[in-house]
């Protein structure tokens, strides 16, 4: 056995958790300052002079903002109605991939096209097909017109594609051998989904929910024409930010922006954490 | 007998796989499967295995007719040539996959897992991600894997086509001993005849689709059944109506033996300890002969020398294959 242990069981350096060295020689600095340099310009001054401006007032002022009644009322909708759609997101994009991806059937590169099509279309134009088929007219006899169902379903729309496209990718490079070795050490199929190829797909799952969530709370287009932005019933943030502008209270538009940042940027955290626990899941 | 693969069929659109295959591999024993690429040798273990359905015939695992049982219920181990390994999971995880999946009691899993990472050799690495191993190490987890199942028969298909060849060498070796402490009835996959005379106690040789022979080592290489078991075990010349060795063609300088053949060395080259002579019958053969270094040196060989063959007494031969057009 000496042979295998001295050749093959060479102790491999464990990798250390340490902070990593810096690699930068001129050229790879330049291109850094660059980055930055646009990553500022174009993310970070814009976003820090929303916070500047929402905190302008003070505290009290911010908070008294985004408390009234009115403004709280299109957070809370826009949050819930959002986290909603992610959850229906995460249980189909994964199963829209996995057809795509696994089924071969006819009509397949058709629908490959279509689910992009939320994607390519001009949010006012999915608001105007929306409008069309749900609306008042109603050709389905479907009518959520100035209803809540109505931005539960544009938000639907226009995020249908992130999970399915993050999903596909992964789902296509997953080694098939794997589910064979499971399934012949005995596994079923739902216990091979659960704890070989579900751990895999994690990351991309939540990656495509966090643009999915945030897409859907920066989302006004696709709404606008068929929600109403009715007050207290369907009136999201976006709607509220525009308004509070128009209304000149530019501060209080800011102040309902950072809430929306904040929100985003924790649930993004969440999301890679739960990715973290279900990958090393094992 | 442990497995019993009668009357299979397999065809892939047009391509046939297996054409009516049948094969006996008796308990306990180490067997490969031998043959070129696309021979259908790996269909053949994946059938066994009931990872691919065969069109007909019957697959029975000790005793039990398997023919249509699934995957999980066959207890087959299985090896992939590339290893298949449950990357977000630890070697120990890996290993144990098996008996949790069985709901093993926690304290046994764990012993059977620090037993079987020990008999690979992979106890310090119980904590490591596979990623983390090379490619030998990763193969062995797969065969720890495998084996903790306690499965009735062991199927590996290619399990060293992916290593370079000292590593391939080395797991030869330990696959060998593995299966003495062992005892599992093993089936391996190989293109590679060296693997395959070195390690098993039986070779089933299957090309296109067809089993041509099954016997160990010693009768396929003395005894071939045909032109293509014997040019898949070695190299081989052709002199006279016969294919043989070139190193079971006696070489002259002289006409010494009746029937020897007349021929003149259009070639020499010295590779190590052999001398591998190339040689023009007056018959029109190019014949290869491989000789001692000190044989060739004895009898003064050179290019354009005149030079007589014969088949060495004993040698395996088999009347040589007429090939159409």
């Amino acid at each position: 056995m000496s042979t295998v242990d001295t050749t093959l069981d060479r102790p491999a350096r464990t990798p250390r958790r340490s902070a990593p060295r810096s690699t930068l020689t001129r050229s790879s600095g330049l291109a850094l300052g660059l980055a930055m340099t646009w990553f500022s310009l174009l993310v970070l001054i814009p976003l820090a002079a929303v916070v500047v401006t929402a905190s302008e007032g003070g505290w009290g002022a911010f908070w008294s903002t985004v408390t009234t009644p009115q403004t709280a009322a299109a957070i809370r909708l826009t949050v819930l109605t959002a986290a909603a759609v992610t959850v229906v997101n995460v249980v189909m994009g994964p199963l829209i991939a996995w057809v795509l991806v696994r089924d071969r059937f006819w009509g397949k590169s058709v629908l490959e096209i279509l689910i992009d099509i939320p994607f390519a279309l001009p949010t006012i134009v999915a608001g105007l097909v929306l409008l069309s088929l749900y609306g008042n007219d109603s050709p389905l006899g479907v009518n959520v017109a100035n209803r809540r169902p109505a931005v539960f379903l544009a938000f639907l729309f226009v995020t249908l594609p992130f999970v399915v496209r993050m999903v596909q990718p992964v789902l296509e490079e997953l080694d098939r051998d794997v589910e064979e070795a499971a399934a012949s050490l005995g596994a079923s199929r739902v216990t091979t989904f659960r704890r070989i190829i579900l751990p895999s797909l994690a990351p991309a799952i939540a990656a495509g929910a966090a643009l999915s969530f945030a897409r859907g709370v920066s989302e006004y287009g696709s709404l606008v024409l068929l929600s109403g932005n009715l007050p207290f019933q369907t009136e999201v943030t976006s709607v509220r930010i525009l308004s509070s502008i128009e209304n000149d209270n530019v501060a209080g538009a800011a102040a309902v922006a950072t809430i929306l940042l904040v929100i985003s940027l924790v649930v993004i955290v969440v999301l890679d954490l739960i990715q973290r626990r279900v990958a090393a899941r094992g | 007998m442990s497995i019993e693969v009668s009357g299979l069929n397999k065809t892939f659109g047009d391509f046939v796989a297996l054409d009516d295959v049948n094969v006996s591999l008796p308990k306990g024993q180490l067997t490969a499967l031998l043959g070129p690429s696309g021979g259908g040798k790996s269909t053949l273990l994946r059938i066994i295995a009931g990872l691919e359905k065969a069109d007909s015939g019957s697959v029975t695992i000790e005793g039990v007719d398997a023919t249509d049982l699934p995957a999980q219920k066959r207890n087959v181990g299985f090896v992939f040539q590339h290893y298949a390994v449950f990357k977000h999971m630890t070697v120990a995880k890996n290993v144990a996959f098996g008996l949790e999946i069985r709901k093993r009691p926690k304290d046994e899993i764990e012993r059977r897992v620090a037993e079987l990472l020990e008999l690979v050799h992979l106890s310090q690495f119980a904590h490591r991600l596979p990623s983390q191993l090379s490619g030998g190490q990763r193969q062995r987890m797969a065969l720890a894997r495998a084996l903790a199942v306690e499965p009735s028969v062991l199927l590996l298909d290619e399990p060293f086509g992916a290593l370079d060849a000292k590593v391939r060498k080395e797991l030869r070796d330990w696959l060998r001993r593995l299966h003495d402490d062992v005892h599992v009835t093993t089936v391996f996959v190989t293109h590679d005849q060296e693997e395959a005379l070195e390690v098993a106690d039986e070779i089933v040789v299957v090309d296109q689709g067809r089993v041509e022979q099954v016997g160990t080592p010693d009768q396929l290489y003395d005894e071939p059944a045909n032109d293509f078991v014997m040019s898949f075990l070695g190299d081989v010349t052709h002199l006279g109506g016969l294919t043989l060795r070139p190193h079971d063609i006696e070489l002259d300088a002289t006409p010494r033996l009746a029937g020897g053949v007349e021929g003149t060395i259009a070639r020499l080259v010295r590779i190590g300890f052999e001398v591998r002579v190339t040689v023009h019958t007056v018959d029109g053969d190019e014949v290869s002969v491989v000789v001692t270094r000190a044989h060739a040196r004895s009898l003064g060989l050179a290019e354009g020398r005149t030079v007589w063959l014969t088949p060495a007494a004993g040698a395996a031969v088999v009347p040589r294959m007429v090939l159409a057009g």
